[in-house]
């Protein structure tokens, strides 16, 4: 882990130090000048803007105070001074300011690339691992729902395992309807959306929401039509079908765009592109909604990185605001996506007190049609997490150990 | 371009019934097989055209949509034919209706009304688009700022959808509303959210209280200068909109509130600082909050450059707060000093164009959280006059939703 192989760095390179000014502006820092490690160079400005001094950082608050009306960007270092017993560097600045920064904080944020990767994928947010359906197995760990409950280190492996494969099983839960609300709350709390906080999945005839029927429900993802969808599905099976139905099917989207991106660039860039109308027009407990949210089925951020993908057939409008020479061809490299995702998905049936837990951002799930009957019928109880809200649990269970 | 094609099968607005395709041309180029409607009633009488596959995915009928659910059938979709092709077509005109029977068998219906809104002419989208998606925004400088300001009556907003729908209508348009005359009360911006919707719940929980507080552990609960930020830049999911109840004003000079258009300076410095403007576009930031509340111990951080842009170049999004800024900074090394630079010219000009006023006990404060920057002056509190704000937010997603709501409900009456 990244915190923890820090820590031992750390240590080791205390009682050497040595800093020069460079270039005018910035600052070399070396560690352990006779062991041949490299060095680490710190842009003056930078420095200067992160004085841990209480007049320029308000420590309760862990922030900024440095006062920007009056930041002056062509700041330099004057002088520099490193105290070895101490692991620290002084600097005098051109303001007339003095800073001390510690090693320990200097390598923390050290300009390094293989430094700056480590520290984005251990603990910004961990590197995503895409994976094919007969993977499946492979990939979808199990966890005890009362050691998640009770325990940091498996609350810690479960939120891990959901962050790099996308989804996690827990089982051994209770078989009531406070499940998915104790388990939100052991990470952060619900993400409420149009539909409430926790939802109930079963069959309602005229139901207002096509997930409410007991038909086959088609792979998809929940609400595409927000701007800020709801990041990690958690499904809470109570009572599960005794019918042939209600499989659950899963597939991992990122994976099904990896295939396009590689054998069909034509689809993929139209995908990635094309922006579609998402929406849901309704009313739930007698308010009114009408979402709309546009945008393409597979998003890119701008190193071409996967951040979202929107599918749902019931979901998607009959408005669709593109001109039209795209559409005919969006419809062919969608229904390629489509056939893809279905080929690809893996089907199973969670039983009563499994909870599925899933990231709906990125997979699509769906479920094939049951039948109810008066002793038995489908139950399950449903709600969300955000995913800010899960990373930032994630990061303060692994900063504890180097806490400690 | 397409109305030129010969190909084409062309439904002409007269009486049924009309002739059969002539499916053997139209087979020969599968790529513009358009479905063209003669519309007597469209702006100008232009021609409709609808891709036939487009509504063949949208057919109205029973075993393809599902009327209680808004909502389209998918089974369709479990072996999608995309080489489905019109087999025969016919408008009635009294009943305003396109008749279609399919190459797969299916026969379809759509109402003119229902396809004139969904018209793929430039025109016709750019106005769905931007009169009902998303009201366009017009950007303001600090010295419009007196003649965009409105103000709305609390009472008229929690009792007429009238003033609720010009009140959000504002709020997306121009990104600030000012609310008066509310009670002052602890459940004012409970009471309005729910009008709209429901709040937005984030780690410092639904409703916060900014006020004074010695050792506090968010930097805006200090009586110092609130330097122009944008709230929670750390999230992902930023919270959309900011409301701001004021319970008690500061009887001191300070308190003053400050607002920017960040989208305006954003204009300024894509027209006069163009280099600086790409590197506020182009260098992550991270942006941090380290702390607790209660119990909630949090470590959030969102890496995100300062000005959000589509693939369009339009703006979605401002990101600004001194204290937020992580210390951590993860950019190669070259892109540091000029990522400096450009921000300390955003914050200069953010600063030349902000308005700045104090509210008064009763008022509500509401604005745009991804696109205005906003701060306060530094102020001092007594034992009889302690500052006191109540804050909540609310999200674009829900206020969009009702603000379109709204506007059904008013084009139907």
């Amino acid at each position: 882990m990244w915190i923890q192989r820090l820590g031992r760095a750390l240590g080791q390179g205390r009682r050497h130090l040595h800093a020069k000014i460079v270039k005018g502006t910035s600052i070399e820092v070396q560690p352990e000048p006779e062991s041949g490690a490299s060095s680490m160079t710190f842009p003056g400005v930078w420095l200067r803007d992160n004085c841990r001094c209480s007049e320029c950082f308000h420590g309760t608050s862990q922030s900024r105070r440095l006062d920007w009306d009056t930041f002056d960007t062509a700041v330099r270092p004057l002088s520099i001074r490193s105290d070895k017993a101490a692991g620290e560097v002084h600097v005098s600045w051109s303001d007339a300011h003095e800073s001390s920064y510690t090693l320990d904080w200097l390598r923390q944020r050290s300009f390094d690339a293989d430094r700056q990767r480590a520290y984005l994928e251990d603990f910004y947010r961990p590197a995503t691992r895409h994976w094919a359906g007969a993977e499946f197995q492979q990939v979808a760990q199990h966890f005890d729902y009362e050691e998640v409950m009770a325990k940091d280190a498996a609350l810690q492996q479960w939120l891990q395992a959901l962050a790099v494969y996308g989804v996690a099983l827990l089982r051994g839960a209770p078989l009531d309807e406070g499940v998915v609300r104790r388990l939100a709350e052991r990470v952060g709390f619900i993400r409420r959306t149009t539909y409430g906080e926790e939802f109930v999945v079963q069959a309602k005839p005229g139901a207002q929401n096509f997930a409410y029927l007991s038909l086959p429900l088609p792979l998809h993802t929940d609400l595409p039509y927000y701007e800020y969808k709801p990041s990690v599905n958690i499904l809470h099976c109570v009572v599960q079908t005794e019918s042939q139905g209600g499989s659950n099917l899963l597939v991992d989207a990122f994976h099904i765009a990896d295939r396009l991106r590689s054998d069909h660039p034509e689809d993929f860039e139209r995908l990635c592109r094309i922006p579609v109308d998402w929406n849901d027009i309704g009313s739930e407990d007698g308010r009114e909604f009408h979402n709309i949210w546009r945008a393409p089925v597979i998003c890119l951020d701008s190193e071409g990185k996967y951040t979202r993908i929107n599918h749902s057939v019931p979901q998607r409008d009959s408005h669709f605001s593109v001109p039209l020479a795209e559409v005919e061809p969006w419809y062919e490299s969608y229904s390629r996506f489509v056939r893809l995702a279905r080929d690809d998905a893996h089907a199973f049936k969670t039983r009563p007190g499994d909870v599925l837990t899933f990231n709906n951002i990125r997979l699509l799930h769906g479920r094939t049609g049951y039948d109810d009957t008066e002793q038995n019928s489908r139950y399950i109880v449903g709600a969300y997490l955000d995913w800010d809200i899960i990373y930032s649990r994630l990061r303060v269970l692994k900063k504890r150990p180097a806490i400690q | 371009m397409f109305q030129a094609d010969p190909q084409l099968s062309r439904v002409p607005g007269r009486r049924q019934p009309k002739p059969e395709l002539d499916l053997k041309t139209a087979s020969k180029q599968d790529h513009l097989r358009m479905v063209i409607v003669m519309d007597h009633q469209s702006p100008g009488k232009l021609d409709m055209q609808f891709p036939d596959i487009w509504l063949r995915d949208n057919c109205r009928c029973g075993e393809c949509f599902l009327p209680q659910t808004m909502s389209r059938l998918p089974q369709l979709w479990n072996n999608l034919d995309t080489s489905v092709r019109v087999q025969q077509h016919s408008v009635d005109l009294d009943q305003e209706i396109l008749y279609i029977t399919w190459s797969d068998g299916h026969a379809s219906q759509y109402p003119l009304a229902w396809l004139r809104v969904r018209d793929f002419s430039l025109a016709n989208r750019t106005r769905y688009l931007s009169d009902f998606y998303r009201p366009e925004p017009r950007h303001w400088s600090g010295t419009d700022f007196e003649h965009i300001r409105r103000e709305f009556q609390y009472r008229d907003l929690l009792a007429s959808d009238e003033a609720l729908l010009e009140w959000l209508d504002h709020l997306a348009v121009y990104g600030v509303a000012l609310i008066k005359q509310a009670p002052l009360e602890f459940d004012v911006l409970r009471r309005l959210c729910n009008r709209v919707g429901f709040m937005r719940r984030t780690t410092y929980g639904d409703e916060f209280s900014v006020r004074a507080q010695p050792g506090a552990s968010n930097y805006a609960y200090l009586a110092a200068p609130l330097p122009l930020h944008t709230d929670m830049p750390y999230f992902e999911y930023k919270p959309g909109v900011t409301l701001l109840h004021t319970l008690e004003q500061s009887d001191s000079p300070g308190g003053v509130n400050l607002l920017t258009d960040a989208y305006h300076v954003a204009d300024l410095m894509r027209e006069r600082y163009p280099e600086q403007f790409r590197v506020l576009c182009q260098t992550s930031v991270d942006w941090a909050d380290i702390g607790h509340d209660g119990e909630l111990e949090f470590h959030n951080i969102w890496r995100a450059p300062v000005i959000n842009l589509d693939a369009e170049g339009r703006y979605v999004r401002i990101n600004h707060s001194i204290p937020q800024r992580d210390s951590h900074f993860t950019v190669p090394l070259e892109q540091v000093r000029p990522w400096y630079e450009a921000m300390a010219l955003f914050v200069r000009l953010a600063h030349e164009e902000a308005c700045s006023f104090k509210t008064t006990p009763g008022d509500v404060l509401t604005f745009n959280n991804l696109r205005l920057v906003h701060g306060r002056t530094g102020y001092d509190d007594t034992d009889r006059n302690v500052r006191h704000i109540v804050g909540a937010f609310i999200d674009w997603d829900i206020v969009y939703s009702r603000l379109r709501v709204l506007r059904n409900a008013k084009s139907i009456s």
